[in-house]
């Protein structure tokens, strides 16, 4: 059996919260707790729960922008936390992200073109940027020639595609979408969702996919792990967990996101 | 009790809401689905008597008989918190972070309703004790940021309860909600409704909470109303062919995600993304985006046309059909 | 749809283009030479000749307030171009390396708001003596601390945007981040900011001056016009009036400009109005 793309090993975050007291140490927040996973190429991992399930926060640990308290990220059998901070910068080429918000995750005083091609500048790729640049405008489904246009110019869906093709133009292994269709319209989800599939056919991706959606998640991904309060409920194929729910919890997730009353 | 007849509201050349109708009576329970720049929004402030000064209205909005098309904002204060109130989003931002939840809540009783401040505080821990806030007395302490964003929301329920109105618009109540969480804010907002015999508008973008709430649906395109009936009815057989789109786009969490060759199963999308107002077409705002368009779509505004008695849909294929 | 200018912008342009077109035309064009002396013809009243009248040592008024707006703004534009540089040049570290560096920053800025300006100036007068570039350096000085204020407080809003978050995932290293995204769109705060400092530096200047830790004979300036003038108060109080009036517009000028530039990138002022 060949390792996993992403083997994420009993992570744990903590936050200290402010004092309440002078008296007593400060409390703290443990945000994930002994949580594992892993994620095979080509294959989707949705994580779902709802705020402070501490699914971003494991978003963030598996970019590398957090570090974890204990547990470790293996990307591609590399404990990414244990790099330096050139070789992870190096690095982080393999593993992109997509963000929630599709006005915020773009410079708005940056044409598209330079922000998607921001992580080949990274790299120190040259040359052939601008080439790659069209390719990937290309992938998303939009025109070469939207490359010289500003964020403002685009609705939230056109957005959300430009900000995936900044994600894949260095050709990553993994994509860690934190929400990324939440914040679309219902009629324009479905078209990113359909892109994420036809990318991650195309390109052999491993996506790490976080969304509070049942529904969504269930659209997208082979496998699930439900979280609540930083905590690991369930995992397991998406189909199994889907149909027989182990835990009520799941069970209310399910029934928020199903239409037939 | 609420009656809009061919209500617009447009911006110079944009139309936020073209020729609205709409009769809302008491114990109804409605939802407006749509999608951004549906006019949904618009719709709930043109019901507040809040719509933006720069807008043009046309038509008439009458409540209880009463012309209320061109009210002056003294009229409308009236009219506000006593016959129609509202609840927003955002629980964080509509209630004052400074001032303690008590304080808030007593405000309008006192200057409304000419009420001491023990009889106000009487009435607020009554109707805390309605929505079914926990240990009412300690929340009236606390300022916004103590309570739970459920928490927060169900204080503005209360809020907008305290002059009993006949009508509570809810515009996106649960989107910023956690999904139990909102499942339970569903469900007081159909029981409160009950209980009171008091009219609701449930203004969404989610259909699954839609179908949980409301008896029935109007949906919404580009400012026009597209699709009205019984909220069962219109869910599980849609006649316009923008809602079949809409819920054909709703991933099914029944469906397994790979079909059995094992390959991936993409989703029905609607092509293209909502046009901004100034750019809609001037027939049916849907056309340029539907699957089935007519020569005369782009060009003819659809009228009504009854799928069942109590159900009718604007759109051409509906009249071409014998 | 044409937003409207704000009053104080429109009204602090109009005092700042007043103010810097005076300084420019006089690289190219006084009525007089400022320096010209003509003992005879002192102290004479406005006439077709000389439209301010002449001075105690029969000097053109007009063209010496010319003259000494050139050096006002030069010492004004040169203080706040080095002074703010530096600021914000700290200001982007401090945000960008965060920890015990953002702290020393901090604190050293503390330390420079503590510290007057005018005793740091005559420090370096007692120094090195009077001259000014001392009171350029002096001026620059306090505005260090301003900016690196101003810029570490702009700075850490931007550092938590998504697209710095996607910045930091493409590999790019934090000073590189703080070039292409974290100063261009604090860019606006900034320029608000100088705009006033401008304000700010020209008071300065001409207090400095006044004292005679500015501006050196023969070279001219409004707070020496000043000096000069406050013996003759009782003689020639016009004299003393017009570089005052000049400092009072000057500064109310770039004051409202400043103000006005924050109002138009403050979408929340401008929604209110």
């Amino acid at each position: 059996m060949t390792a996993p793309l992403l083997d994420a090993r009993n992570l744990t975050r903590r936050y200290r919260l402010p004092r309440t007291s002078l008296l007593h140490p400060a409390p703290v927040l443990t945000a994930v707790d002994n949580t594992s996973f892993t994620i095979s190429a080509g294959e989707t991992l949705g994580v779902v729960g709802e705020s402070g399930s501490g699914k971003s926060t494991i978003a963030r640990m598996v970019m590398a922008f957090e570090t974890p308290d204990a547990g470790e990220v293996l990307f591609q059998g590399q404990n990414l936390h244990a790099l330096s901070p050139y070789e992870l910068r190096l690095q982080r080429q393999k593993f992109q992200m997509v963000f929630q918000d599709p006005f915020g995750s773009l410079d708005p005083r940056r044409t598209v073109g330079w922000s998607i091609a921001e992580p080949m500048r990274a790299i120190g790729a040259d040359g052939d940027t601008a080439r790659r640049t069209a390719e990937a405008l290309e992938q998303v489904g939009l025109p070469a020639r939207d490359a010289d246009k500003y964020p403002h110019e685009f609705s939230g869906g056109q957005r959300q595609r430009i900000a995936i093709a900044r994600a894949i133009v260095t050709r990553p292994a993994l994509l860690v979408a934190d929400e990324a269709v939440s914040a679309l319209d219902v009629s324009v989800q479905a078209q990113i969702l359909n892109l994420l599939m036809d990318l991650q056919d195309d390109l052999g991706l491993g996506i790490l996919f976080i969304s509070h959606d049942l529904a969504v998640v269930a659209s997208i991904c082979d496998q699930i792990l439900v979280m609540q309060h930083g905590k690991p409920l369930e995992s397991g194929p998406a189909a199994q967990v889907l149909r027989s729910p182990a835990h009520a919890y799941t069970q209310t997730l399910l029934k928020a996101a199903g239409v037939s009353t | 009790m609420f009656q809009l007849a061919d209500f617009s509201v447009s911006f110079g050349t944009a139309t936020a809401l073209r020729r609205a109708t709409l009769d809302i009576r008491q114990g109804d329970r409605l939802g407006i689905v749509g999608e951004s720049g549906s006019g949904k929004t618009m719709l709930a402030l043109a019901l507040m008597g809040m719509a933006p000064d720069a807008a043009k209205i046309g038509g008439r909005l009458t409540i209880d008989g009463q012309d209320m098309t061109h009210a002056s904002e003294r009229t409308w204060q009236q009219m506000r918190a006593r016959r129609v109130a509202m609840i927003f989003q955002e629980p964080m931002s509509a209630l004052n972070p400074l001032r303690r939840i008590g304080d808030t809540m007593m405000e309008p009783l006192i200057v409304h309703e000419g009420l001491s401040r023990a009889q106000a505080q009487a009435r607020v821990l009554a109707l805390f004790e309605e929505v079914g806030i926990p240990d009412p007395a300690a929340r009236l302490r606390m300022f916004p940021h103590e309570l739970s964003g459920g928490q927060r929301q169900r204080v503005l329920i209360a809020l907008a309860l305290a002059c009993n109105p006949a009508l509570l618009i809810a515009d996106e109540p649960t989107t910023a909600l956690d999904a139990n969480v909102a499942l339970r804010i569903t469900d007081l907002l159909v029981r409160l409704a009950r209980e009171r015999g008091m009219a609701l508008v449930f203004i969404t973008h989610d259909l699954a909470a839609v179908a949980r709430t409301t008896k029935d649906i109007v949906v919404m395109y580009g400012g026009d109303m597209i699709e009205r009936g019984p909220t069962a009815q219109v869910l599980a057989a849609p006649a316009h062919p923008y809602t079949q789109g809409l819920l054909a786009a709703r991933p099914d969490p029944t469906v397994p995600p790979r079909d059995a060759t094992g390959k991936r199963r993409r989703l029905p999308t609607l092509p293209g993304t909502v046009p901004p107002l100034a750019a809609l077409p001037q027939g049916c705002r849907f056309s340029g985006r539907c699957s089935v368009e007519l020569p005369q779509c782009a060009g003819t505004r659809p009228t009504d046309h009854a799928v069942d008695p109590d159900r009718s849909a604007a759109c051409h294929l509906l009249g071409a059909a014998p | 749809m044409t937003r409207r200018l704000p009053v104080n912008f429109i009204l602090g342009a109009v005092l700042v283009a007043l103010v810097v077109g005076t300084a420019a035309l006089s690289l190219v064009w006084t009525p007089h030479d400022a320096t010209q002396m003509a003992i005879s013809n002192k102290f004479a009243a406005p006439s077709a000749t000389h439209w301010l009248g002449t001075d105690q040592l029969g000097r053109d008024v007009l063209s010496q307030l010319m003259a000494g707006a050139r050096n006002s703004m030069a010492v004004a534009l040169v203080a706040v171009l080095l002074g703010g540089s530096v600021g914000v040049a700290l200001g982007l570290l401090a945000s960008a390396l965060g920890g015990w560096v953002e702290d020393g920053v901090m604190r050293l800025a503390d330390l420079g708001f503590a510290f007057p300006a005018l005793l740091f100036a005559i420090m370096l007068a007692a120094v090195f003596g009077p001259s000014l570039t001392n009171a350029v350096l002096a001026i620059a000085f306090i505005n260090i601390p301003v900016f690196a204020r101003v810029t570490r407080g702009a700075a850490n809003q931007v550092w938590t945007l998504d697209y710095v978050l996607a910045a930091r995932a493409a590999g790019m290293n934090r000073f590189a981040i703080s070039r292409d995204h974290i100063l261009p769109n604090i860019a606006a705060a900034i320029i608000v900011q100088a705009t006033i400092e401008f304000a700010v530096a020209i008071l300065a200047e001409a207090a400095l001056s006044y004292l005679g830790l500015g501006a050196q004979p023969p070279a001219s300036s409004w707070g020496r016009l000043l000096s000069e003038a406050q013996t003759l108060m009782y003689i020639a109080p016009q004299l003393a009036i017009y570089p005052g009036l000049c400092i009072v517009v000057a500064v109310v000028g770039f004051g409202l400009l400043g103000d006005g530039l924050r109002d138009m990138s403050d979408p929340r002022l401008s929604r209110e109005r």
